[in-house]
């Protein structure tokens, strides 16, 4: 009864959504419509089930003093502060306009626009040196197919920067790198990607009709 | 009495001539004279029909024309195309659209559903209308099936097919043969050397939500690593970046530590929530990295660009790591930072091969056989068109 | 106090506490790490709030603001927006052990629904668009166009024959599974050498901002 119900739940939503692709009738595409948004919205409330995960870990940190643990202090501390700052309801009870609401200007969003985006635009940027410890790895060849991803990497990354064209300026256009970059583009890496995109397109549909058909049942926890 | 007519035929001519009316020029020949009271050329092939799109209340005709003769030509250009829709043969009715020149479809929306109508387009040049091309009865219909998606049914259809087939002959005890995927061969050998070196593996489900595919193959994944963490009394910390896929995870870890006989040893607080922030996520499974110091990484599931940062710190660390995406723009990334990689279906391909579960081998099999499939049709469709059959393409166009 | 002055030297530093990683873990890093994480499970709970929870359950049903007016019961199909809301509530029947097990309805309609989403419009797009995208005219082998669309054709199929499961990879079928994994390696390696640049303009983005915005020095 406990596993049936969820599955029988699988089964008519996901069959709902297969024969809403074939049937253009309106009432089925603008119920279809409902509950891809009703999706959406379950999603939106599990957030507290992290937040809680999140605050349980950091607070038995704090409570056992483990290492770390005024680390842990700061992020839950941070976590409240931009709380009170984006729901507080006294915007219009209290003095300050600034708290309780997420528009330019409040306290929320200099807090986002300075400590959120600048630390996540800087962890991205990190990518830039990774690159490179990456490629610098990369030349040591280690089976033939890794040169190949070598050459063609070379290839064009200089192709796509003006030395590349510098260093290949006097010869005929087909021995060009830029040339050679865009041939590279169009041909292997659009064919190979075709190829696994294909692949992995055929082991979604086989994936999600395992989970429709009730086959596949990890993702509800376990086999009872 | 009878010389009149023509004089005064001859006459109103001459005049017409010196003082041409507005538009024309003054000193205009007398042929184009006598071309400017002719129409502008009729449209051809007009067809109504009822117009099938995916929201479909039957409110909607579709009607296409070949564009009129002087559509862009000379004097006689046409300015703009009159649409009239009535619910008789022989009336004119209402002018439903004017379209400008160039066009030769439009889609009469506001339609009763279930009425016949009957359809006039007619050239206009700014001074006369070209004879009318009529069309109809026209009906719009709630339609049940959208015809246009019927290759995709039947393509689906047969793959269902192959699924269930093969499934049933894997239940039935048949053995089916799965070639070795090195990638998921590691992921074993990756949990033992852990143990033997006493410290964790970390398992990152990737950054998509449940909804994801790749997350839900990921999940079946963890199931197994669990299972072997359970039994080799190994930590096992699963980081994850979505709230929904961190519950999914705790029920899928207890439940293989439950089935290896080691309840107690399930810690919940190795399955995090970090952050739903992208990069917050990375930082954060980089700072795990480095303070907890696992020696067995695993990166499967839905990665875009942070997949290069978990790669390069776990790296830096020197754990063993087995990467598998179908985010195919970050496979370059984990194929050099990673000892295995596996490459899109091969993800997919996991649940099944780890477990060698009959219903499991089924969908692989299906699936293989539908690249089968596929590569006979490719062929036949490259053989059809070199030898000009223009109509492969054709049945192939979906919406 | 200026705000945006006070707000660009935090912003710096933090910036330069993430760079710290790069030399190796140390508490500046920890700090910066932990912020973002408290940071941004703050932001996401309010956004989602405001954007979803509000406007499409809590709004229609209660009619109630945060801060205050009058609470006006029932508003515009309220009913259709308590479903969603419900769903959402029984995601916490989790910690309730005797009914625990109803959480996964919640779950089984949203993962059933994508999943069921998930099956025709990916054979749509990734098989038969790409079915007809691949079998491309071939035998026009006096032009240039030919043989590249030989090459594409002869690289589509290599690259189906690797992600084949069902045989060993020996003889003709290996041959063809190799030139597969030839032209997946050149792809991924022309994949690579095409996101370095973009890689490195963040990189610029950042020294700019703390050269230019922050010390003004450039």
């Amino acid at each position: 009864m406990r596993r049936e119900i969820p599955l029988a739940i699988t089964f008519l939503a996901g069959m709902f959504m297969l024969v809403d692709f074939f049937v253009p009738h309106h009432r089925v595409s603008a119920a279809g419509e409902e509950l891809k948004q009703w999706g959406t919205i379950v999603i939106a409330a599990s957030i507290l089930l992290g937040i809680g995960n999140l605050i349980r870990v950091h607070s038995k940190k704090i409570a056992r003093r483990q290492s770390g643990w005024g680390f842990s202090l700061v992020c839950l501390s941070v976590m409240a502060v931009m709380l009170w700052f984006g729901m507080w309801p006294g915007a219009k009870l209290g003095p300050n306009p600034l708290v309780g609401s997420i528009a330019q200007g409040s306290y929320f969003n200099w807090m986002y626009l300075n400590m959120d985006v600048p630390l996540q635009g800087t962890m991205f940027s990190l990518l830039a040196f990774f690159i490179a410890s990456a490629a610098y790895r990369a030349f040591r060849l280690r089976s033939p197919e890794a040169s190949l991803l070598l050459i063609s990497a070379i290839v064009v990354m200089l192709g796509r920067v003006p030395l590349g064209q510098l260093l290949t300026k006097g010869l005929p256009e087909k021995a060009t790198l830029p040339w050679l970059t865009e041939a590279i583009m169009t041909y292997p890496n659009m064919a190979a990607f075709r190829g696994i995109l294909m692949g992995a397109a055929l082991g979604v549909m086989a994936m999600g009709l395992r989970i429709i058909l009730g086959i596949e049942r990890s993702y509800l926890g376990g086999e009872k | 009495m009878r010389a009149l007519l023509p004089a005064l035929s001859l006459s109103v001519s001459v005049l017409l001539a010196l003082f041409p009316p507005a538009g024309r020029a003054a000193d205009a020949p007398l042929s184009e004279v006598v071309r400017e009271t002719a129409a502008p050329a009729a449209v051809t092939g007009l067809q109504a029909r009822d117009y099938l799109d995916n929201n479909d209340r039957g409110d909607k005709i579709e009607l296409s024309w070949c564009l009129s003769a002087d559509d862009g030509a000379g004097a006689l250009s046409v300015l703009e195309y009159r649409v009239w829709r009535s619910q008789a043969p022989d009336e004119q009715g209402e002018l439903v659209a004017t379209l400008e020149p160039g066009t030769a479809a439009h889609v009469d929306t506001g339609v009763t559903p279930g009425v016949a109508y009957y359809y006039r387009v007619e050239a206009f040049d700014g001074a006369l209308s070209s004879p009318a091309a009529t069309a109809g009865p026209a009906v719009g219909r709630i339609n049940l099936f959208q015809t246009s998606r019927l290759p995709v049914l039947v393509l689906s259809l047969a793959f269902f097919a192959m699924v269930i087939w093969f499934t049933r002959l894997a239940a039935r005890g048949t053995n089916l043969f799965v070639r070795r995927i090195p990638g998921l061969n590691a992921v074993e050998e990756a949990v033992g050397r852990a143990t033997e070196m006493g410290r964790p593996v970390l398992y990152v489900p990737g950054i998509g939500e449940i909804d994801d595919i790749q997350t839900i193959a990921s999940l079946t994944i963890l199931s197994h690593v669990a299972k072997i963490a359970a039994e080799y009394e190994t930590p096992l910390i699963v980081p994850t970046a979505r709230s929904v896929v961190m519950s999914a995870a705790e029920e899928v870890v207890k439940e293989a530590y439950a089935e290896a006989g080691h309840p107690d040893n399930y810690n919940p607080d190795n399955i995090r929530y970090l952050s739903d922030a992208q990069f917050a996520f990375a930082g954060a499974v980089s700072g795990i990295m480095m303070r907890e110091r696992p020696a067995a990484n695993l990166y499967l599931g839905a990665f875009w660009a942070e997949s290069l940062l978990f790669a390069e710190t776990g790296f830096e660390t020197k754990a063993i790591q087995v990467a598998g995406t179908a985010n195919v723009s970050q496979l370059p990334f984990f194929v050099t930072a990673c000892d295995y990689t596996l490459l899109g279906e091969e993800l997919y391909a996991a649940s099944a091969y780890l477990s060698r579960e009959p219903k499991l081998l089924g969908g692989l099999k299906g699936s293989d056989w539908m690249k089968v499939i596929t590569i006979c049709i490719i062929v036949a469709g490259v053989v059809l068109t070199a030898l000009g059959v223009p109509q492969f393409g054709r049945w192939f166009f979906t919406q | 106090m200026n705000m945006t002055l006070i707000g660009t030297t935090l912003a710096a530093l933090l910036t330069i506490a993430v760079y710290s990683f790069l030399y190796k873990d140390n508490p500046f890093y920890k700090f910066a790490e932990h912020l973002v994480v408290g940071v941004s499970a703050g932001y996401y709970l309010v956004i989602y709030y405001y954007n979803f929870i509000d406007p499409t359950v809590v709004s229609p049903v209660f009619r109630l603001r945060i801060g205050g007016d009058a609470i006006l019961l029932g508003g515009v199909d309220w009913w259709m927006a308590l479903i969603p809301g419900l769903l959402g509530l029984i995601l916490y029947a989790r910690f309730f052990p005797k009914i625990g097990w109803v959480s996964r309805w919640a779950l089984g309609i949203y993962v059933g629904g994508y999943s069921g989403l998930g099956i025709a419009p990916v054979m749509q797009a990734r098989v038969l668009d790409q079915i007809r995208g691949g079998a491309l005219p071939v035998h026009a082998l006096h032009t240039g166009q030919g043989w590249t669309n030989l090459l594409l054709v002869v690289g589509l199929l290599g690259t189906l024959t690797y992600f084949f499961f069902s045989l060993k990879h020996k003889g003709v079928l290996g041959g063809l599974a190799r030139i597969g994994i030839v032209f997946i390696m050149v792809g991924f390696g022309a994949s690579f050498g095409y996101t370095v640049m973009s890689r490195v303009s963040l990189l610029i983005g950042r020294m700019n901002f703390l050269l230019h915005d922050w010390l003004r020095i450039v």
